[in-house]
């Protein structure tokens, strides 16, 4: 189970360093969404909740870490869907980074468990929207934002 | 007096009936506690009193004894979340339904976690029948979900272009991706954290 958290965040480190805007963000997106969905694949391994307690939570917190960091680059830049939003600035600045990433996680970990059951990557997808919504450019399901084409 | 096994179709005299049901109910509880892959039949056996061949005259072997377990938690947790979800039209009375889910969690530091999203991280696998009934129930419980978002946007609260199929999956992801990192943290923290951002995002929806 080590191998799998250690090759996570490995990858993780590395792809989400390099997420400096939407188009970036969507593409780590697509990335982890085919991982999941990959029966075996170190992602969905390290997903379960077996194991080590102790280590799946130092797993968790460090790409908890990893996603915040990211998170806080993409605010500080401005990558949001301001074109979304009727204030862009006050709305930039209320999305809290930590938070934001415990959404992120949950998500990639909620949605991973339905679509894995469902057979169906619509509902890791549809987690995503609503946890990515500050970055409507990282959109799967719909072109914006949970609204309906 | 007799009822019918769900599974195997046989006819149940009111005793044997009782003795099926004290059998899923310790391997409910067994199997909450432990994990599925870490409960054995053995262990069933010992928690429910019953001898070996009761427990082989309703289950064909462990397979069987999980789906018992995924039909028994899921009527729970429907029936639970049907008188919870049933007549909330407001944002209110859903922050009230995320408060009952946080502080009875909070009860047991969220070591445990969702009865039936337990169930779904372990069972997924090996078992297609078990995986399309744990399927079957997420999509009820998302069911009642989208029908909050639908009355929310029949009162105006939420635009009428939000999908709320496409947000009830999001919020029931948020809920058990929380309830999973409050078990791995033993904390709750994550997950009251995980579906609050997730009510404001489907709050701030209103306010475009």
């Amino acid at each position: 189970m080590r191998t799998h958290f250690a090759e996570v965040l490995a990858r993780e480190s590395v792809c989400l360093a390099g997420v400096t805007d939407g188009a970036k963000l969507a593409g780590w997106r697509r990335r982890v969404v085919e991982e999941l969905m990959t029966p075996r694949s170190p992602y969905a391994l390290a997903m379960r909740l077996t194991g080590d307690v102790p280590d799946r939570a130092d797993f968790l917190d460090r790409w908890r870490e990893l996603i915040a960091e990211t998170v806080d680059r993409l605010l500080r830049s401005g990558t949001t869907g301001d074109t979304h939003f009727s204030s862009g600035q006050s709305r930039r600045a209320d999305v809290d980074a930590q938070k934001t990433a415990v959404l992120i996680l949950a998500a990639l970990h909620g949605g991973s468990t339905l679509s894995q059951i469902s057979k169906d990557p619509w509902p890791l997808n549809a987690a995503l929207d609503l946890a990515l919504a500050p970055f409507a450019a990282a959109e799967g399901n719909c072109p914006i934002d949970n609204m309906n084409p | 007096m007799t009822t019918a096994d769900s599974h195997n179709g046989r006819r149940l005299t009111a005793r044997g009936a009782k003795t099926r049901a004290r059998i899923v109910a310790a391997a409910t509880d067994l199997m909450y506690i432990k994990g599925v892959g870490a409960t054995t039949l053995d262990e069933v056996l010992a928690a429910s009193g019953v001898s070996k061949s009761q427990l082989y005259h309703h289950f064909d072997g462990k397979d069987a004894l999980v789906r018992a377990v995924i039909d028994h938690v899921g009527e729970r947790v429907i029936e639970r979340e049907r008188e919870a979800l049933g007549h909330v039209s407001t944002i209110r009375g859903l922050r009230r339904w995320r408060d009952a889910l946080v502080q009875n969690n909070a009860l047991r530091h969220g070591a445990y976690g969702c009865a039936l999203g337990s169930l779904a991280t372990e069972v997924s696998d090996h078992d297609a029948l078990a995986r399309q009934a744990l399927s079957q129930l997420f999509t009820e419980w998302q069911g009642l979900l989208a029908g909050v978002l639908r009355r929310l946007q029949d009162s105006g609260a939420l635009p009428p272009e939000a999908s709320t199929d496409q947000l009830a999956t999001g919020l029931m992801a948020a809920l058990q991706g929380g309830y999973m990192l409050a078990q791995t943290a033993r904390d709750v923290t994550p997950m009251a954290t995980s579906i609050d951002m997730a009510l404001a995002h489907i709050e701030s929806l209103s306010e475009r």
